[in-house]
């Protein structure tokens, strides 16, 4: 059968695509803001996520991995004679100031690891090797860096906590969620760093044997250690996450970011659906003159906004996917998988079919016997 | 010959405010197989009011429609099916999707007939060629003359082969010489292809191919003027 939908959108190709703008720019800002959201979330844990640690023993109700409190070093020394564990070592994760070569003074998030090419922290070194940041007052400092602490290269030094220290290496990818710069460093420099952790570290990482299943070997764990937290990978990765999400307000932010393009979505193609069906008000009455149901009209209104949908969320997508270079050229990253886009995929046909709704009342309400009129 | 519609002491009341405005007051009306009536009256006397409720888009507040003998209940269902079966109509203002070409238009019409596919595009052509458009088929309305739209919109009409034809001033927005072309296409049409039509009219010429004329005032049926 001939569609009429399609036939009147190509007709009317400014409306079109105006309606096709609407929807495309509420699928954009849904798409960038939500993938901007996941890209800082993923930055949240990108060093849980990547360390060869299955689990975090952490200080009690330590909110996230970037805010470690202080307990005792000994503490690894129990964990690594529990069943199950395979290895155990400290872990210092904590601001450190550091003095610039401008002269002016920026904070530093340190991670100071017992073996760091073991537990693959730093996970992507791009200059140096982890394995020589025990050999002196070494560190490794992530490229990222470069935009709060200024260009530098390998051989420079820095002076973090009144300590000088050799830059060794370059890394990437590791980012925190609140842009600060981490640096890595061998666990005993950490410790020195700050006198209150003298003694002291503030996770212990954990690495589960062969075999043995990270949840159950963290539940030996727990009972041994009531002063502390016990988390697995997954545990401390959403634990981190939820802390951001919901002490910073940032959920509610993207909620209402992403209402806001909903309603954009809804209203566009609301308005547009109905001024369209209201203008083909003549035609829609000689379809039910003769012999067209109110059904036959919905489905051509429903056709419609599904095209607008499909077509919309393809220019939308495909814009979102094109920015992400741009937006990773000044450090922001945004995450966009086939699960995220087909979500907003089957939401803006929810959209858009919804939009349609409105228009069908009106044509619900079309006396055929209009087509009589001059 | 056979009746092939048939309105029996059709009233028609509506509501305006607080005011009953009865447009038909008890009329008869019927049309046969290959027969054309035209129905004139002037304006406000209930002409399309009839053809609306004899095309079965309106209800009668009292009386009755019979389609080929058999009487039309008021239910909205049975109304849609008899429009799609058994009416034909043709409109002042041609009424014709802009959007579509010639043959889309009747295509889409067709659909809704339920002809669909291989059937219904040989049903098209076939209705297409009956009007002498088959050179404009792929034309979209805005590139049509009046008396081509016109053609479009009577073959569209007689798209599925319904009963009878109704047509409201069908020469009302052509010119002279076109308006007896349609005239003459009509006359041929309800001949060649066995169709009851109803012609709603101002137009004199109407007569000269109606085998009836009934006159309509105040919504009555006025007696009989002459046949042509």
């Amino acid at each position: 059968m001939v569609s009429l939908a399609r036939k009147n959108l190509l007709h009317d190709r400014i409306r079109f695509a105006i309606t096709l703008a609407g929807v495309a720019f509420a699928v954009t800002l849904v798409l960038v803001q939500v993938g901007l959201f996941l890209g800082l979330l993923g930055k949240a844990t990108v060093t849980i996520e990547n360390s060869n640690a299955d689990i975090w023993i952490v200080a009690k109700n330590t909110p996230n991995v970037d805010f470690g409190n202080p307990f005792p070093e000994t503490v690894f020394l129990r964990a690594r004679g529990v069943p199950g564990v395979e290895r155990a070592d400290n872990a210092i994760v904590q601001f450190v100031n550091i003095q610039l070569p401008s002269g002016a003074t920026e904070n530093s998030l340190v991670y100071g690891i017992s073996d760091p090419a073991y537990w693959n922290l730093p996970w992507k070194v791009e200059a140096g090797r982890a394995e020589d940041l025990s050999r002196g007052y070494n560190l490794i400092m992530d490229r990222s860096a470069v935009l709060r602490f200024g260009a530098f290269d390998v051989g420079d030094y820095r002076e973090l906590g009144g300590r000088r220290f050799r830059i060794i290496g370059r890394s990437a990818e590791a980012e925190s969620f609140t842009t600060t710069p981490i640096v890595f460093m061998d666990f005993g420099n950490a410790q020195s760093l700050l006198d209150q952790l003298n003694g002291q570290t503030t996770y212990v990482l954990v690495k589960v044997a062969s075999g043995y299943d990270p949840k159950e070997v963290a539940a030996r764990l727990r009972p041994m250690f009531p002063f502390n937290d016990v988390h697995t990978r997954d545990e401390w990765a959403a634990a981190s996450r939820g802390y951001w999400i919901e002490s910073t307000g940032l959920g509610m932010s993207m909620g209402v970011t992403v209402f806001l393009g909903i309603l954009v979505g809804v209203v566009i193609v609301a308005q547009t659906l109905y001024t369209s069906a209201v203008e083909h008000i003549r035609e829609f009455g000689t379809v039910k003159a003769i012999g067209g149901s109110n059904w036959d009209i919905y489905k051509i209104l429903g056709e419609q906004a599904l095209i607008a949908a499909v077509c919309g969320f393809a220019l939308g997508a495909g814009a979102s996917y094109a920015v992400r270079p741009a937006m990773a050229n000044l450090h922001l990253t945004v995450l966009l998988t086939p699960q995220f886009s087909g979500i907003v995929f089957v939401g803006t046909l929810a959209m858009c079919l919804s939009a349609a709704l409105f228009s069908f009342r009106r044509v619900a309400l079309i006396d055929p016997a209009l087509v009589f009129r001059g | 010959m056979k009746k092939v519609l048939e309105a029996r002491a059709v009233r028609k009341t509506f509501e305006e405010g607080t005011q009953r405005v009865e447009v038909l007051r008890g009329v008869s009306l019927d049309v046969s197989r290959g027969e054309i009536v035209s129905l004139e009256g002037p304006s406000g006397s209930g002409k399309t009011t009839l053809l609306s409720i004899m095309g079965c888009i309106l209800t009668p507040s009292a009386g009755e429609i019979h389609i080929g003998g058999e009487r039309i209940s008021g239910n909205e269902r049975a109304l849609r099916d008899a429009r799609r079966k058994s009416i034909g109509f043709v409109f002042q203002q041609f009424n014709l999707f802009p959007a579509l070409t010639a043959r889309e238009n009747i295509l889409y019409a067709l659909g809704i007939k339920g002809h669909k596919g291989a059937k219904g595009e040989v049903e098209a052509d076939r209705v297409l060629d009956a009007v002498g458009l088959s050179d404009r088929k792929h034309f979209l309305p805005r590139d049509l003359s009046g008396g081509q739209k016109q053609r479009v919109a009577i073959a569209r009409a007689l798209a599925g082969s319904p009963d009878v034809l109704l047509a409201d001033e069908p020469t009302a927005n052509l010119d002279s010489v076109v308006g007896v072309q349609i005239l003459d296409l009509f006359r041929d049409l309800a001949r060649s292809e066995n169709k009851g039509l109803i012609i709603v009219t101002h137009d004199p010429k109407v007569r000269r191919v109606a085998d009836r004329v009934t006159g309509i005032a105040d919504g009555l049926i006025l007696p009989e003027a002459h046949a042509a």
